[in-house]
């Protein structure tokens, strides 16, 4: 159980998360101290309840999520799994693929469900791209490339070189 | 002054108050959360990278023909007042209003339409319209995400759907809301105990400029919590359920204060509340919301208060903080800011 932040005694009731110059702060308070610091802005006790612990996610990761081992990280951005439990936010797309035994598990107590039963989308992969716009991305990537090799940073490289053959199918 | 905000309709056709219930529920807004496929989420992404997904965004938006007109903003091209306006209008958030790396948004011209670019996820698609409209909104918003992502490619996985920076909006990346004006529930001391049922129901509550934010002039935002394991439309239909019977339940409840002794109460605070919006010479934001919330109330229970809830509606926007200094053409201080709001008012219920 969390304690109010404000008179550390009663159980925090109320979650607070507000983004202030990029910066997220969070604050549990107890409804009395809530309503205390509500005053003149019409705070109602209760305006940020249990359902709004969703939207926390730090501390709602590191209670909740699976363990797992030290090194698992992303193949595509290298983010650590660790990380994420830290911020509650993914890399890239591929995130989903490398770690997808403790998001099934993480998504059936955020969504209670883990298979997606929307709309389908197969636009992504046969997208093709104009021929300048892949020359001007495979520009770019060979200089990002470039700048990789040169820091000796070989899985950079690497996920650089797998970007750029990518790329080269996306035209036509 | 600004030239982005001179460029914007001084009315948005969201705030007219058309639609159903439009003494109960403000607008609707139907949003998809979209990332683009071979880039990294923003948090992670290079500024670079972010300009790639920024320009890319913004020529689909401007090929999908749905922005003709439109306005196609880089954030780090407007002023402090300019992108508090653009929040003010629910285009962007807040934090996407203090980010300084490359983002933007396109804005249909009549501000139905809008993307905020690299805000939390790459690409923000949101549909608003005016009074209770959730299956309208749901089509407008489907559309613009067809147009998109026939341009650019989605991130999308068959077991998780629509891929996103936070796992809480993978899957449909859809968020339906209803902004709700519970003025009586919220007087008679219910919202707790409605705000609790309402967790149980897949549902959540946040202030008016979503989540984070204040609760103010008793506007509350309803929404999903959940979007991924059930269609969009079982999405809809739940979140259309829940707002019928709070719908119901506001109905009550003013019912309830319109009888035995309560009614010259309410009365009371009514025109109280009709009389400070009308004569007072300073006027904060938060007491102009307090007071317009009973008026509000009170030409929905029949009580003559001189005006329609267009300009109901209308007055909320336009006597917003950055509305206000837009208005009058420079910066004001809140002081400033108090004086001209009551001004202003004044002119409208007079």
């Amino acid at each position: 159980m969390k304690l109010c932040e404000e008179c550390n005694k009663a159980a925090a009731a109320v979650f607070l998360k507000l983004a202030v110059n990029n910066k997220v702060t969070e604050t549990h308070l107890c409804p009395a101290c809530a309503a205390k610091k509500g005053i003149g802005l019409g705070l109602e006790a209760g305006a940020f309840n249990i359902s709004d612990i969703v939207g926390n996610m730090s501390g709602y990761f590191k209670d909740f999520l699976p363990p797992e081992r030290k090194t698992l990280r992303c193949r595509s951005c290298g983010l650590k799994y660790s990380e994420f439990k830290e911020t509650g936010r993914l890399g890239c797309p591929d995130c989903y693929d490398g770690f997808a035994v403790q998001l099934t598990e993480l998504m059936t107590r955020i969504h209670g469900a883990s298979q997606h039963a929307g709309r389908s989308y197969d636009g992504g992969a046969s997208l093709k791209l104009s021929k300048s716009e892949v020359a001007r991305r495979l520009e770019e990537l060979r200089a990002d490339l470039k700048v990789a090799v040169a820091r000796e940073d070989f899985e950079g490289a690497a996920r650089l070189r797998d970007a750029m053959k990518a790329l080269e199918g996306r035209h036509g | 002054m600004a030239e982005v905000i001179k460029s914007f309709r001084p009315q948005v056709t969201w705030a007219n108050a058309r639609g159903a219930w439009p003494d109960m529920i403000f607008s609707t807004r139907v949003r998809f959360a979209r990332n683009l496929a071979g880039f990294p989420f923003p948090n992670r992404a290079e500024p670079r990278q972010l300009a790639e997904i920024r320009r890319l965004a913004l020529a689909a938006a401007r090929d999908s023909g749905l922005f003709s007109r439109g306005h196609f903003l880089k954030t780090e091209a407007l002023s402090q007042l300019e992108k508090r306006f653009l929040v003010e209008r629910h285009h962007i958030s807040h934090a996407l209003a203090a980010s300084v790396l490359p983002s933007g948004a396109a804005v249909a011209n009549d501000e139905d339409l809008s993307v905020m670019i690299n805000e939390e996820d790459h690409l923000r698609l949101q549909c608003l319209n005016s009074g209770f409209a959730i299956e309208d909104s749901f089509k407008a918003a489907l559309k613009l995400d067809s147009a998109l992502g026939r341009e650019l490619p989605f991130a999308y996985g068959g077991k998780f759907g629509f891929l996103t920076a936070c796992p809480t909006n993978v899957g449909t990346g859809m968020r339906v809301s209803c902004l709700a004006h519970l003025p009586a529930l919220s007087r008679l001391g219910r919202m707790p105990a409605v705000l609790e049922n309402l967790s149980h129901l897949g549902v959540t509550a946040r202030g008016i400029y979503g989540e984070g934010t204040y609760v103010l002039g008793d506007f509350y935002q309803i929404s999903n919590a959940t979007c991924l394991g059930r269609s969009e439309e079982d999405f809809c239909q739940n979140i259309d359920r829940v707002i019928r019977n709070l719908i119901r339940q506001e109905i009550a409840a003013r019912e309830e204060m319109l009888k035995g002794p309560l009614k010259l109460k309410t009365e009371d605070a009514v025109f109280r509340a009709l009389g400070l919006l009308k004569h007072a010479r300073r006027l904060s934001y938060e007491e102009f919301m307090q007071n317009i919330s009973l008026a509000r109330m009170g030409a929905a229970m029949g009580w003559n208060m001189g005006v329609d809830f267009s300009t109901f509606n209308q007055v909320t926007l336009l006597l917003q903080p950055a509305h206000i200094q837009a208005a009058a053409g420079r910066a004001l201080n809140p002081d400033e800011r108090d004086a001209l709001r009551a001004d202003y008012l004044r002119g409208k219920l007079a």
